[in-house]
Parts: structure tokens; sequence; C-alpha cells
């Protein structure tokens, strides 16, 4: 370990132990804020619990966040190539993202159901603005000197589209893919709070509901641990784009 | 050298932009070039040399005149003439011998013959050891020589330069110079260079075009009697180079 990582594993054990000894020196009640070992504890025992609703989660984020992607960058394309499509998916685009989307999900869940498909809806949702404007902002700033050069070859504009602009444009894909992941977690336990019968977001609910802390918090260690975990899934898959930081 | 044949002709050509009222970049601009000749346009900044150039390779729309390339009326960019512009314009995610296919692979030639090329063009440039390395590893002279390699891989007639070595240090322009020389003598291309270098063009070329400033329009056309092979040393402390330096810098004006 180098001395970078020391200082910030220091840092961290540090205000782990200041949580546990000021929660106990101010005789918090443990409802209010459980010390940490009440928390670590209760992840151990309910594992299998929140293992199985992070799996229900996972499930929802992940597809809501593929089909973000898939139609994201479509969007993104024909806003950007088709002067019809810049006239009017445009402004609809940029009008859905100004409905606050926490506010739409209670008819979600009235026309999707309660099962995992309003969650896949909520997840797509939160996730889908994040990666049109990154693919646009991509998109526009392929080199206009590269591009002048392609026209030199005389390369068609799908040549063109396939061999300078997707690759110049995936800098900039992963990195709205970096922030709409997290907001795609976001978007299904929203989902989960408003309207489930599982999920992390369901049982942060029920544990809150009868006063269990330790497992609200668990739970909440969970949602972030997944949200984590697919954050750098997406860091990882982004070296393959390594171009990104030349 | 000379060869009877023309490789380029620009004839009464006027270029405005901005339409009617707008800016004439270029005024009744007429020049030729013969074949596996090398040529320089000279001028200040901003006089349209660089658009001039940019009609020879079809990459701009004219209004008035005519042009030709190896002998057939200009459509758009020509198969018969390579650019090399001021950036190297490679790829970032392909490394060098993937960038000098760039050309090969978008006009779908075959690729084995490209391929089978590919030491030789390596040799000619200078980058044996470097056929893998990425643009970023590159120094700006050897990502200039990567794209030159690229223009001449698909062997074109004719080889049009905008100031390729301009954002060059002065040590490696001036080696560059001596390469472009070798190449253009083992390749027998024809040239246009576009420069405002005026001992760039003199070291260069067998012909020095003058271009005035806005709009735009060869001034003067000047004949370089300078023994090849040329040699950075011994052509630059031949009398006549300097009385070639006095003439064009007087017609520049810098002088």
């Amino acid at each position: 370990m180098n001395r970078d990582t020391l200082q910030t594993a220091l840092f961290f054990v540090l205000l782990g132990l200041a949580w546990e000894y000021s929660v106990k020196f101010f005789e918090v009640r443990s409802y209010i804020l459980p010390p940490l070992s009440d928390i670590f504890v209760e992840m151990w025992d309910s594992r299998a619990l929140l293992w199985q609703h992070t799996l229900i989660t996972l499930n929802e984020v992940l597809i809501g966040f593929l089909l973000a992607v898939v139609l994201g960058v479509a969007i993104a394309a024909a806003i950007f190539f088709l002067p019809i499509a810049k006239r009017t998916l445009y402004p609809t685009v940029i009008g859905l993202q100004s409905v606050p989307k926490i506010g739409l999900a209670p008819i979600i869940i009235v026309w999707f159901g309660y099962g995992v498909l309003s969650k896949v809806v909520m997840a797509f949702l939160f996730a889908f603005f994040p990666i049109v404007i990154a693919t646009l902002g991509g998109l526009s700033t392929t080199p206009e000197h590269l591009i002048e050069h392609f026209q030199a070859l005389r390369a068609s504009r799908w040549t063109t589209f396939w061999k300078l602009r997707v690759p110049s444009a995936l800098p900039n894909f992963v990195d709205g893919c970096k922030v709409a992941m997290p907001m795609a977690v976001i978007g299904a336990i929203v989902g989960e709070f408003v309207g489930s019968n599982d999920g992390l977001g369901n049982l942060i609910l029920l544990a809150t509901g009868s006063s269990n802390s330790s497992l609200t918090f668990a739970s909440l260690f969970a949602v972030t641990g997944l949200s984590l975990f697919l954050f750098f899934l997406i860091e990882l898959l982004g070296r393959f784009v390594w171009w990104r930081s030349r | 050298m000379m060869s009877s044949q023309t490789a380029i002709s620009m004839e009464n050509v006027t270029k405005t932009f901005g339409g009617p009222g707008g800016v004439t970049a270029l005024k009744d601009v007429s020049f030729e070039v013969a074949d596996q000749e090398f040529v320089s346009i000279l001028g200040p900044s901003g006089c349209g040399k660089s658009t001039a150039l940019r009609i020879v390779g079809g990459l701009l729309e004219w209004e008035k005149g005519e042009v030709a390339v190896v002998g057939q009326s200009l459509q758009g960019p020509s198969d018969d003439a390579g650019i090399v512009f001021q950036t190297a314009n490679l790829l970032p995610w392909r490394n060098v011998v993937d960038n000098l296919l760039l050309g090969v692979e978008i006009h779908k030639d075959y690729l084995p013959a490209a391929k089978e090329k590919l030491p030789e063009m390596l040799q000619t440039l200078g980058l044996q050891e470097f056929e893998a390395a990425y643009p970023h590893e590159l120094s700006g002279g050897m990502r200039q020589r990567v794209a030159i390699g690229q223009a001449l891989m698909r062997n074109p007639r004719v080889l049009l330069m905008d100031e390729p070595f301009g954002a060059l240090d002065a040590l490696t322009r001036d080696r560059l110079n001596v390469e472009l020389l070798r190449i253009w003598q083992a390749e027998k291309k024809t040239v246009v260079l576009v420069t405002h270098s005026i001992a760039e063009s003199i070291f260069l070329s067998d012909r020095v075009l003058v271009m005035s400033e806005r709009p735009g329009t060869i001034v003067e056309d000047i004949r370089i009697d300078l023994p090849r092979p040329r040699d950075p040393r011994a052509t630059r402390e031949d009398p006549a180079f300097g009385n070639y330096l006095v003439q064009l810098s007087e017609i520049m004006g810098v002088m």
C-alpha cells in the first residue's frame, strides 16, 4: 500500500471510529443512529436478505441503464444528423428532463405496475438524459480538421460516421455513462420507494417502518456498494476507450 | 525534371467567401504546374494561398474559372491528389501502420498490396521502429511524416501540402525539408506546397509563385535554378540562393 492510499484508508478508519464512539459517548438512541458496529453485525446477519434484494435492484438498474444507452445513443444520433429531429426530438428531450422525475414515479407505478417493469422505467428515465447529452456532445466535438481530412479522402458519410465520429465520440459517451449509472440506481430506488414488493428501496422502507435502523443503514450501505460497483464497472469498460485521456 | 505534361492547371479562378459582397479571397488566379514539378505558393498570411490549395484539392467550390488535375476537370476531391495539412491528421486511436492505411481502407483499395508496401514506406519515412506507436507517442515531426506517408500510400500523382511544417520547430522543419525532397525525388510526385517561409520555398522548389495580399492573386512566378539534389548547407551557401532570397524578400515587401 503506498502513502496516498494509506492516508485515505486511515482517514476512513478514523471517521468510522468517530461514528462508533461518539454515538456511544453521547448516548444517541440506536433507532436514530446505530453504532457502526451494529450495522456491520446486521449486514452479516442479514446477508442473505440483503443479497437477494441487491440482485433484484441490480437487475432493474442494468436493464434500465442498457435501455437508456440504446435509446439515448439512437436519439442523440438522430438529433445530430437529422435537422427535423433537432427541431422536434431535442426540445422534447429537454422538456422531459425538466419534469421532476420523482414526481413521475407514482404515475409510472400506475402505468407499469408494482413489479420490475416500473423500476426499469424509472432507472431508464434517470439515466437517459445524461447519455443523450454526452453522446450529442461527443458527436459534435469531432475535430473540424479531421472531418476535412475525411472529405479529402472522399469518405462517405457512413465511413466518416464509423471510422471518425463514433471513435471520437466514445470518450464523451463513457463520461456520460459514468454520470448515468448512479442516476439509474437512484431511479430504481425511487421506484421501489413509491411502490414495490422487493428490492433495496423496499427493504429500506420496511426496516425504517419497523424502527430497525441497523437494517436501514445496512440496506443503505448495500445500495452504496451496488452503485460504486457499477460505477467502477463502467470505469473498467471505459479503459477500452484509452484515447479518452489523450 | 520538367515534362511537358501539365499536372495541375488553374485558370482565372475567383473565390469569394460569404456570398455576393463577401470577402474576395482569390481574384483571377491562374497557374500551371508541370508533371513532377515542385512548386511553392508563397504569400503573407490570409492571402488565400491555402484557399487556392483547397480548391485544387477539391475541398472548396469556386465561382469562376477552370481547375484541372492531371488533365481532368475538377469535381470534388481527386484520386490523383493527396493532401497534407498543417495539423497532422492522425486518428489518436490508430497506431502508425493503421494511420498509414486509413486512405487505402476508406477507398477500399486492395489491402494486401498496400500492406506489402508498408515496410518500404516506413523506411522512406524513417519510422521503422515506430510502426506500432500511437500518435501521442510521436513527436510533431514524426506525426507529420506519418501524415505525408498516408497521402503517399495510395500513390497519388500530386501531393498538395498546406504549410505541413508550419507548426514545427526550425530544426525539425529543416530536417523534414531535406526528407521531403528525398521522398519527392524517389517517388516522382508533383508537389504544390503552400508556405510563408521564403527560405523554405527557395530550398525546395523548382518554381515559386508569389501571392499578393487579399484579394489573392499570383504576382510573380519565379524559377529557382539551383542544382539538384539540394543540400542543406551547399544549397544555402550558393550565392544564387542569397540572390533569390533578396529578390523574393523585396517582392514580399520584407526588405
